[in-house]
């Protein structure tokens, strides 16, 4: 790990981000909202938490792009085939 | 002949477009990948499987949200742990590495521990795989996931053993790579604790 690998924050700030994003979510789902509104909050703050742990635990923001795309191809097939289906889930006869 | 044996002891570098890398670093990461499909195209399908359904609200409601919140939290505090490992690593700080090792181990054991009695009282419920599809989908996931927990705890114990006998040489930088792999670990239970548990 080199010095550009080191977060700019220390790993325990991360972790405090991380624990007050799991707070959050678990405050949404007993807030009184739309279950719309609180499942967007829940995966946002989800998201927000896997990229904390990406890029500052597994040190990718200090990679080369390379190593991204063998990450990223791999979740963008995932997401495009749920979001390719969903249509015909969602609106079926 | 001497310095090909001091050779097999460093991390190979690669060669072209990512040069600078530990070859090891570049292989961990192209078996996160292919862990990232295996996992993606469950998830994916339960999301599939969960709009069809209608959303198996009846069903949510009988897992244990508050020990999955307990247990996300140990999964992250785990891999804020075995990152101050690497680090530690890094700087030679031996003993601390190995300490760090440990708690990382322990959290993990820890993980199942609770998912253990979820899953038993769950099953002493009567809610077993064959219920329904969201207990398949249940048990299948998060089985899954938690197989992947013992096999980061076995590892991250035989890093910590073998740290503290033959020395550093052997396990330096395979601490990173265990670090990457109970990282993407978290990053899983990271998203399956809201589809499972929360939405």
């Amino acid at each position: 790990m080199n010095r550009a690998e080191r977060p700019p924050v220390s790993y325990f700030t991360i972790w405090v981000w991380l624990v007050i994003l799991i707070a959050v979510g678990l405050l949404f789902v007993a807030l009184p909202i739309s279950k719309l509104a609180a499942v967007a909050v829940i995966f946002t703050a989800a998201t927000i938490k896997a990229g904390l742990v990406v890029r500052h635990y597994m040190h990718l923001r200090a990679q080369p792009v390379m190593l991204y795309a063998i990450a990223g191809v791999p979740v963008m097939l995932a997401v495009f085939m749920v979001l390719a289906l969903v249509p015909d889930i969602a609106w079926r006869p | 002949m001497m310095s090909a044996i001091a050779a097999a002891g460093q991390p190979q570098q690669m060669e072209g477009g990512i040069a600078q890398l530990p070859i090891g670093r570049v292989g961990i990461w192209w078996f996160l990948a292919s862990e990232i499909m295996v996992f993606g195209g469950l998830l994916g399908s339960y999301i599939l499987s969960r709009i069809a359904a209608g959303g198996w609200e009846l069903e949510r409601a009988h897992v244990n949200t508050g020990l999955a919140a307990v247990n996300t939290l140990i999964l992250v505090t785990s891999s804020f742990t075995i990152v101050k490992a690497h680090s530690a690593v890094e700087a030679e700080q031996h003993t601390r590495a190995r300490h760090f090792l440990l708690f990382t181990v322990l959290l993990g054991l820890m993980f199942l521990c609770n998912k253990g009695y979820e899953y038993s009282v769950e099953l002493a419920h009567g809610f077993t795989p064959a219920t329904g599809l969201f207990w398949s989908y249940y048990y299948a996931m998060t089985g899954l996931h938690g197989l992947h927990v013992l096999i980061g705890v076995a590892v991250n114990f035989v890093l910590w053993t073998l740290a503290g006998g033959r020395g550093w040489a052997t396990v330096q930088q395979r601490v990173e790579y265990a670090g990457l792999y109970w990282h993407f670990v978290d990053v899983v239970w990271i998203f399956l604790f809201p589809l499972l548990y929360l939405a």
